[in-house]
């Protein structure tokens, strides 16, 4: 079998996507929409392949989330606890000092100048921390006071931090900057003395002190810890909230006692996690709220970097995958479709030589069953006909000769009919020797020598000189070739053309290909030239027999018979034969 | 022994009669036999009468063929044309080996009787 240029456009890769619907083809696809197929096989092994692969890694990344979560959420509240017990332990022990004082000392010792002076250069000693020390009466004006600033006979009554530390036996105020436009925080104990009268020792507490105790636990960069007030008021500088004073705007956390940590759901603060705890001394509850602020990605970016890393690498073997996926998927569809079409294109052939045979079959046993009526008919008729020959009677009717003339030519036509079509399914056995191809078509022409000159045709013979004598059945050739120019001849009008070339491409066959200049075969038709009975001549001028004998001849001789036509310009059969026959079927 | 020009050996009565009709208004001689057992009981009587046999192969009794090879038995010599609407291409072939001298289908022309006939009588002359 000759290459086609049809069989190597199979070969082409992703052939199933320029998959071309034909009719006759369809019914025989096991599939008919490979693009569909395409898909859900990419669709299927993708998933299949690349989810377990992405949950394991969706898995792996909360897990690790919920690892630095953990982590980090221990860390804040480490330090949270230990700076608000720094906090406390620093603002008892100097509320502690001056209980200590007031308790120790009599009034009168305390309101000495000189005396109060030297208790707060102990102070200063012991703990640190105090820049002055005040003693207020009941009335709110200073009794004495020793310090840095000369602040002596000033009245205090409406100062808010006054009214409030001589309702109670111990006062922690917030920090303010108050006459000294500096920031401080006052811690207050009240006492009695010996008349009875309510009076107060103060002490003004350096917040540098403070602040430097609170800084102390600031580990890193990332973590960010200060004090505000139950109003939200900065009470020492933040990295992230400003300055010392500025009203943040962040939710006040709901009291406890205890150190808490929250995770904030907002956008804003997502990125932190917050340690807070109320500072209460064990006297007092102090204005204060401990605030540490954790920044997530600083604290732990390795851990974020390395999630970051892996991520990529998923994304790269994801990509892979895929386009080998793809690969391997285009590649198997375009196998199923080249063996579906293959597949296809057998049973159709199958079907049509299926077909054939089945209708060789059913025209010879009908051909059988009216050969013996017909021959009676022909007797009768010829009989009759005798008859009025022979008898002189009606010698001379014209009519009726004609009629029986008429009868008589109709059985001779269906008897070239039933005998053309036993001749169909009659294979006689193959006999092969040497043939001459030139001398059978120079033969053949012969016959049409007459017709040739009377309508003028053109006829050009072209034999390759190489052309070697081929081992097939002669009869059948010449069969297959008379048919062939007979069916020329018939297409061919007046001053046509006829080109007959015989060519000796392939080593093992020779191509012959006999041109007109005919009608040409309208292109529906083509597919059913070789059906039995399928004829296009006019009445009497053809049984449809013969390209379907043809057809059967060349198969028989192991050959193959192509088509080409176009309308109104001409028809190319193209007769490919072996050299020599293969032996099997030759027996 | 009467001397005759055709043998007709069908079971066609009908195409038998019209056929040996014909004939016999164009001068020739025919006998029609309706059976193979009839058709080589008469050759048997009258041996070397016929000058050509025309058979067919669907007869009511025996095969085309196993008359043919009677026929050949009694009578090598005698031309025996097959002539039938049936015939595969095994029949042919084993007609043409038992020494037929063609397979001729059915509707056969009178002319190509008559042909068989004077070619017969040339070969025998």
């Amino acid at each position: 079998m000759i290459r086609t240029p049809q069989i190597l456009h199979k070969q082409e890769w992703l052939a199933f996507l320029f998959h071309r619907h034909n009719v006759h083809l369809a019914s025989f696809h096991t599939f008919s929409n490979y693009c569909r197929i395409w898909i859900i096989s990419i669709a299927i092994l993708a998933v299949t392949s690349l989810s377990p692969l992405v949950m394991a890694t969706f898995i792996n990344h909360r897990l690790i989330q919920q690892a630095v979560d953990a982590e980090l959420v221990l860390q804040t509240e480490r330090v949270t606890s230990n700076a608000k017990r720094s906090m406390r332990f620093f603002l008892e022990e100097r509320l502690n000092a001056l209980r200590f004082i007031v308790n120790e000392l009599p009034y009168y010792a305390l309101i000495d100048n000189e005396h109060l002076e030297e208790i707060l250069g102990n102070l200063k000693l012991g703990f640190g921390g105090f820049t002055d020390l005040s003693i207020i009466d009941a009335d709110g004006s200073q009794v004495a006071y020793a310090g840095p600033f000369n602040l002596e006979g000033k009245n205090y009554k409406t100062q808010p931090w006054f009214t409030r530390s001589i309702e109670s036996d111990n006062f922690i105020s917030e920090v303010f900057t108050g006459y000294r436009d500096v920031p401080h925080i006052i811690i207050a104990v009240r006492s009695i003395n010996a008349l009875g009268r309510l009076f107060i020792l103060r002490a003004t507490l350096d917040t540098q002190r403070l602040m430097d105790t609170l800084l102390s636990y600031k580990t890193n960069v990332h973590t960010d810890i200060f004090l505000m007030n139950h109003t939200g008021q900065l009470q020492t500088p933040s990295n992230t909230h400003g300055k010392i004073f500025t009203p943040t705007r962040l939710d006040i956390p709901k009291f406890s006692t205890t150190t808490n940590v929250i995770m904030p759901e907002s956008e804003r603060d997502h990125a932190f996690i917050i340690g807070y705890s109320y500072i209460i001394t064990e006297a007092v509850t102090t204005p204060f709220i401990l605030m540490v602020y954790k920044k997530k990605s600083g604290v732990m970016g390795t851990w974020l970097n390395l999630g970051r890393t892996f991520n990529w690498i998923i994304y790269i073997s994801c990509l892979v995958m895929m386009i080998i996926i793809t690969l391997v998927s285009t590649f198997m569809v375009n196998k199923l479709y080249l063996a579906d079409k293959t597949k296809a294109e057998t049973m159709m052939k199958m079907e049509q030589n299926q077909q054939l045979a089945c209708i060789g079959q059913l025209s010879a046993g009908i051909a059988h069953e009216i050969n013996n009526p017909l021959a009676l008919i022909n007797e009768t008729a010829g009989y009759l006909k005798d008859l009025y020959h022979f008898a002189d009677e009606h010698q001379n009717d014209q009519e009726i000769m004609e009629h029986l003339d008429d009868i008589l030519e109709a059985v001779a036509r269906c008897g070239t009919i039933t005998s053309q079509l036993l001749g169909f399914v009659r294979q006689f056995d193959v006999q092969t020797s040497a043939v001459n191809v030139e001398k059978l078509i120079t033969g053949i022409l012969r016959f049409h020598k007459k017709e040739t000159e009377y309508k003028g045709i053109h006829v050009t013979t072209d034999i390759a000189p190489d052309t070697p004598a081929i081992e097939t059945d002669r009869g059948k050739l010449q069969q297959i070739l008379l048919n062939l120019i007979n069916n020329a001849f018939q297409a061919i009008e007046a001053n046509g053309c006829l080109d007959i070339t015989v060519s000796h491409l392939a080593p093992d066959q020779i191509t012959i290909e006999i041109k007109d200049t005919g009608c040409g075969i309208p292109e529906e038709n083509l597919k059913r030239i070789h059906e039995p009975f399928f004829s296009t001549k006019k009445e009497k001028m053809g049984t449809g027999l013969g390209l379907s004998i043809t057809y059967g001849l060349v198969k028989k001789l192991q050959g193959n018979i192509r088509v080409e036509s176009s309308e109104g310009v001409g028809t190319i059969f193209t007769v490919t034969l072996p050299v020599k026959m293969k032996k099997e079927d030759t027996a | 022994m009467k001397q005759i020009d055709i043998l007709i050996i069908d079971d066609e009565v009908k195409f038998a009669d019209m056929l040996s009709r014909r004939l016999s208004l164009r001068g020739i001689t025919c006998r029609a036999c309706y059976d193979g057992l009839s058709g080589i009981q008469w050759i048997k009587e009258n041996p070397g009468a016929a000058v050509l046999i025309l058979l067919d192969l669907k007869l009511p009794d025996l095969y085309g063929t196993q008359v043919l090879a009677h026929i050949k038995e009694i009578d090598p010599a005698v031309p025996v044309f097959i002539i039938t609407g049936h015939g595969t291409r095994e029949d042919e072939k084993a007609c043409l080996d038992l020494g037929a001298v063609e397979f001729i289908h059915k509707p056969v022309s009178i002319e190509k009787i008559t042909t068989l006939l004077t070619h017969a009588r040339g070969e025998v002359q």
